[in-house]
């Protein structure tokens, strides 16, 4: 598990410097409010002891100005120390999250879209970008912190000890406990509690997408109420645990604190005793006992940074798993140049996803010459999709083989092969930009010319017209709300841009309006004359578009007679 | 990314107002969870006040230890004082997040409960048009994301108005001059504070729009990346994306930095009042000042109102420390509140004061049915009786489901009503009456025995096994070797589209309710179990009333009544 949190540790390394700064500015604010304090409570006593000396007629010898000095200096340094720590351990922190993001973008390129397709893609990734902010911790709320108690106690231990060494020694003993067992002790026995909770809250995620997916169903049955009363104990089981690990917490802060309070009567009986054998003077009694005071601040962030820890392995893990996964398919060595022709060709096709589970595909065998126009019809996971996904090689087939011109298409480099497809989906994916830019990233190098014949094609115009910063308007989260039916008309001026010589069409037309359904199959059929369209559909609407319909049965293709 | 002024500020400008309801909306939650806000409360105002005796304490001991040289056997009483002070804070530190948590789990039970009851009202053509991963993400993860606001942000916002003000009192009598300090910087720093908070959103304002945009562009790409990639654009955006890192890193360390300058202002003032009360005994102490109470201080009571200095400034500081769990359920509750704010679709408009009469079993009069601007049934006018066999036909998107919804009272007509023996029908009295088997059953997390049981999950295992014979569960269910114990589950892995039908088809014989709609039974099934199922339905619903919506032919032919569904209109 610790590999992990190393393995990100190392990524870090082209910021040493700003981490090291980081930790360096921390301490020094830390020793800063701790020498605040120890001198304050020396300087009181001390001026105390010399105004009492004055009292009985002597002159008043002690130079008060210097230490009171020190104190405004030790108060400037903590103030502007805590300052500038805090924004150089922020950018340190922001700087090591761009360059996670950047890794783990550059591990997921070669994972999409075979390997990512058979996960569900959208709830997995907004659960990693939580994992790598998760991992900020790591620096801000692990390293940072147990870097400064180790050297911050240390320095307190070695000062101390230079007044009275028992002193030093018992205060270093306690904060010992304090720092390692205690921390340690309550990981231990947190560890159970934090492993059922994730467990509880994965069991009640299945059962929440399971009432919400089986809504329909538990109302006409009126288990709705059952169901959801089941959901409701499981959430106060949830809770309970969380309860637990959150007594835990109490008990371990309250020991940490009432071990700070032991240190500090311990010191309090030592210092009077030594006073009293004039080992120590009075303002240095002060001076120690204060110091013991502050220097539990040091530790009182590690029971908490060890919980962390816990967390940010975790979350640790969960990236590390999903970089380690392995593409489906594999680049070939020599990679085969793209053929001028486009003629497809499936032969004793058979596929499924792994050996457990049953085929998906079972002996497809099919032509597709360049400019063929075909539909495949047939029930929701009777194997449609897939096959589109084996002819676009997001998958190699367990047997037989996909051809493109005569050559099977793993011999071909993934991304030279992409050129070849133009694919409209129900899911047309609109990036958070411009319209302009979500255009272009069919042809970063369009000219304004082929931009307008694709909008015009797709049916975008009135569209456009109505906003008031036209092609410039930015879509999603935080700009304009774009409707299912314009963003599929995006995807169609796309797909006109990319101008690719076969057609992928899964779905094209579900969930849109009868509109704009006729808008999409009128387009297609004025600019795909001369292409290859393979279509997926479970409507009627469209299959004018085709000269060939087949019928998707569990797996076996069959010529369909309308 | 070019942003104008005006952009920023509308967009921030509706940003605060969602805010500011957000904001009442918690506030109105903490109401429930009082019991255990005000214990938690009183938790930390007992810690702080017990600060207050063990400053006096502590003042007092090292006065006798240093200045008056008593020994520490005479001091044991006030020792021993101090241990009990000690283990009081121990259990108010301990009792504190206790408390808190309490609060907390609350509220977040008692919004679960609300989101429960919220998607019932708002129905299952509401909820398909969410993906139910990010409804169960509300329930779950944004639910508990309000723990903290209630455990920790509410009680300290209370306790700092209550500790400083007691510390004052405290120090007032013994040392008006120090207390007069605390009751100048006390204020000035809540001033400057705003007045930095001030800085630090119209920094916002002027950045808002352009983080926001940044802050959703990992996620984004890589939601987007196979579109990405099938525009051979992958390796371009690697660049992107630490370009953007950077923007946003830039923009976010200039709000940051003002930010930490208001926390900065804190400990400023803090460490300036420690330092002119330190001063003031101090001098006082060396006979320096020849004013107010310091005149004759003694060591005790310059280290007791010196003690203190730092506790008068320490809750606010905490709750600086905790404004980010504020931040987190905003944002949460803004989540939660999208969907409880929904209005409910369909409820009932009940203005029919008449008692409608009807002798049909169901009776569609006059009912009509529109989303937003599209009309999908216009004024249906049908009666069904009895033991009627009714095929539904006509195209995708006629309407049929749409009138099926009705029946079972998924959705409410537009204008007129749907009878149920006479009877103006609601949800719960169509589910007593109607088994119904839709396009696509859900299958359960749990055992085939259970999924047939959901309707009555106290049914006999007689009953049970009977619906799965005569559904013909059986026959497969014997080829597994936990027989109808087998687990099934994530939308039937396992199980082939013709068994899902005949779980289905058990499920609604076990109800053995009057009337049995079915929704495209033979949709996903081939030639030969299309024939099994026919014989099947035909067997088990032979007394039943049976509503079948399909094109099927072979459906088509073996029920005794067709009504056509077409435009929106039946004949």
């Amino acid at each position: 598990m610790m590999r992990d949190c190393w393995f990100f540790l190392k990524l870090f390394k082209p910021y040493t410097m700003w981490l090291v700064s980081g930790i360096i500015l921390s301490l020094i604010t830390s020793m800063a409010a701790i020498t605040l304090l120890s001198l304050s409570g020396w300087f009181i006593t001390a001026s105390a002891m010399a105004g009492l000396l004055s009292i009985d007629g002597n002159v008043l010898a002690f130079n008060f100005m210097l230490p009171a000095a020190q104190i405004r200096a030790l108060a400037i340094m903590r103030t502007l120390g805590r300052y500038a720590e805090r924004l150089v351990t922020h950018e340190a922190t922001f700087r090591v999250l761009a360059q996670i993001r950047s890794w783990f973008f550059q591990q997921l390129i070669p994972l999409v879209p075979g390997r990512l397709a058979l996960m569900r893609s959208g709830d997995l990734l907004s659960r990693m970008t939580a994992d790598i902010d998760a991992l900020d911790a790591l620096y801000l709320r692990l390293v940072a912190p147990v870097f400064v108690a180790i050297l911050g106690v240390t320095a307190v231990t070695i000062v101390l000890a230079t007044y009275a060494p028992i002193i030093s020694i018992a205060n270093g003993l306690i904060l010992l406990v304090a720092a390692v067992y205690v921390p340690w002790l309550f990981n231990r026995l947190g560890n159970e509690g934090a492993e059922r909770i994730t467990v509880l809250m994965a069991n009640y995620k299945i059962r929440q997408v399971d009432t919400l997916q089986g809504f329909a169903d538990l109302l006409a049955n009126q288990a709705y109420e059952r169901y959801s009363v089941f959901l409701q104990q499981f959430s106060d089981r949830m809770i309970h645990t969380q309860r637990q690990n959150n007594c835990l917490t109490g008990i371990s802060s309250a020991i940490t604190f009432l071990l700070s309070q032991i240190s500090f009567t311990v010191v309090l009986i030592l210092a009077g005793l030594l006073y009293t054998e004039n080992q120590l003077t009075g303002s240095e009694v002060a001076l120690v006992v204060f110091c013991v005071l502050a220097s539990f601040e040091l530790v009182t962030p590690l029971p908490q940074a060890l919980q962390m820890l816990a967390k940010t392995q975790k979350s640790a893990q969960r990236i590390r798993q999903v970089a380690k996964l392995k593409p489906t398919i594999t680049e070939p060595q020599q990679i085969l140049l793209l053929p001028q022709s486009y003629d497809l060709q499936l032969s004793d096709v058979c596929f499924r996803y792994s050996d457990q589970q049953d085929w998906v595909l079972k002996n497809i065998n099919v032509q597709i010459p360049l400019g063929t126009k075909l539909a495949i019809v047939g029930a929701s996971g009777s194997g449609k999709t897939t096959l589109l996904h084996l002819i676009m090689h997001y998958f190699d087939p367990e047997i037989g083989q996909v051809a493109l011109a005569g050559y099977s298409l793993s011999q071909y480099g993934s991304e030279p092969l992409m050129t070849c497809f133009g694919v409209l989906s129900q899911r047309s994916q609109l990036f958070a930009t411009t319209i302009k830019e979500n255009l272009l990233i069919a042809k970063p190098d369009a000219t304004a010319k082929e931009l307008d014949a694709a909008i015009k094609a797709a049916g975008l115009e009135k569209f456009i017209s109505y906003l008031p910063e036209g092609l410039n308007t930015w879509v999603g989260e935080s700009g304009v709300k774009v409707s299912g039916g314009e963003a599929r008309r995006i995807a169609l001026a796309r797909l006109y841009l990319k101008d690719a010589p076969i057609l992928i069409l899964d779905e094209p037309t579900e969930g849109l309006d009868s509109e704009t359904e006729r808008d999409v199959f009128q387009a297609l059929s004025v600019f795909a004359t001369k292409k290859t369209i393979i279509m997926v559909t479970h409507r009627a609407a469209g299959l004018s578009l085709v000269d060939k319909v087949y019928r998707m049965e569990q797996g076996v293709l069959r010529d369909y007679h309308l | 990314m070019h942003l104008t002024e005006s952009d920023n500020q509308t967009y921030f400008d509706k940003n605060k107002a969602r805010e500011k309801i957000c904001a009442v909306w918690l506030k109105a939650q903490a109401k429930i969870a009082k019991k255990w806000l005000y214990l938690a409360v009183s938790a930390g105002v007992i810690n702080g006040w017990m600060v207050i005796i063990q400053s006096a304490v502590l003042a007092y001991l090292l006065q006798a230890i240093i200045i008056e040289k008593l020994p520490l056997i005479v001091l044991m009483p006030y020792l021993w004082s101090l241990v009990v002070i000690f283990v009081v804070r121990s259990l108010c530190v301990y009792a504190y997040p206790v408390c808190g948590f309490e609060a907390g789990a609350q509220v977040r039970s008692s919004v679960r409960q609300q989101l429960f009851t919220q998607f019932l009202k708002q129905g299952p053509s509401e909820i398909k048009n969410h993906q139910s991963g990010s409804l169960a993400t509300v329930t779950l993860e944004q639910v508990d994301a309000l723990e903290h606001y209630f455990s920790r942000y509410l009680p300290q916002q209370m306790l700092v108005a209550i500790l400083p003000i007691s510390i004052l009192i405290v120090v007032m009598p013994f040392n008006w001059i120090v207390g007069v300090i605390f009751l100048i910087t006390g204020p000035l720093v809540i001033l400057f504070m705003a007045l930095v908070g001030m800085g630090a959103a119209s920094a916002t304002r002027n950045q808002f729009l352009a983080m926001s945009r940044m802050s959703g562009y990992f996620l984004d790409r890589l939601q987007g990346l196979s579109t990405l990639k099938l525009f051979g654009l992958a390796e371009t955006e690697l660049s992107n994306i630490n370009t953007m890192a950077n923007g946003f890193r830039e923009k976010t360390m200039a709000v940051l930095r003002i930010a930490f300058l208001s926390s900065a202002i804190l400990e400023f003032f803090s460490a300036i009042a420690v330092a002119l009360v330190a001063v003031y005994v101090g001098l006082g102490l060396l006979d320096q000042i020849h004013f107010g109470p310091a005149v004759h201080i003694s060591l005790q009571e310059a280290l007791f109102v010196l003690l203190l200095a730092p506790e008068f400034f320490m809750p606010l500081r905490q709750l600086a420390i905790n404004y980010h769990d504020r931040a987190a359920a905003l944002g949460a509750s803004d989540a939660i509140l999208a969907i409880l704010e929904k209005e409910p679709a369909g409820q009932f408009t009940s203005i029919d004061i008449q008692k409608p009469s009807s002798h049909h079993l169901i009776e569609f009069i006059h009912v009509s049915k529109k989303y937003d601007q599209r009309t999908v049934l216009t004024d249906i006018n049908l009666s069904i009786e009895p033991g009627e066999k009714v095929a539904l036909v006509g195209e995708s998107g006629a309407g049929k489901t749409t009138l099926i919804n009705l029946l079972l009272g998924f959705e409410q007509p537009t204008t007129g009503r749907v009878l149920l023996k006479g009877e103006t029908l609601t949800q719960t009295q169509s589910a007593q009456q109607i088994a119904w088997v839709g396009q696509s059953t859900y299958i359960f997390h749990g055992s085939i025995k259970d999924n047939i049981a959901l309707a009555e999950p106290t049914a006999s295992a007689e009953r049970i096994y009977e619906a799965a014979v005569a559904a013909g569960v059986t026959e497969f269910s014997i080829h597994l070797s936990e027989g109808l114990e087998t687990q099934v589950g994530e939308r039937g892995y396992g199980l082939s589209g013709g068994q899902v039908q005949r779980i289905a088809l058990a499920r609604a014989f076990l109800k053995k309710a009057e009337i049995i709609v079915l929704d495209e039974p033979t949709a996903n099934l081939d030639d030969s179990n299309k024939a099994l199922l026919l014989a099947v339905i035909n067997q088990l619903f032979k007394q039943q009333t049976l509503i079948i919506a399909t094109h099927d032919p072979l459906v088509i032919k073996i029920m005794s009544r067709h009504i056509k569904v077409s435009q929106g209109g039946i004949s």
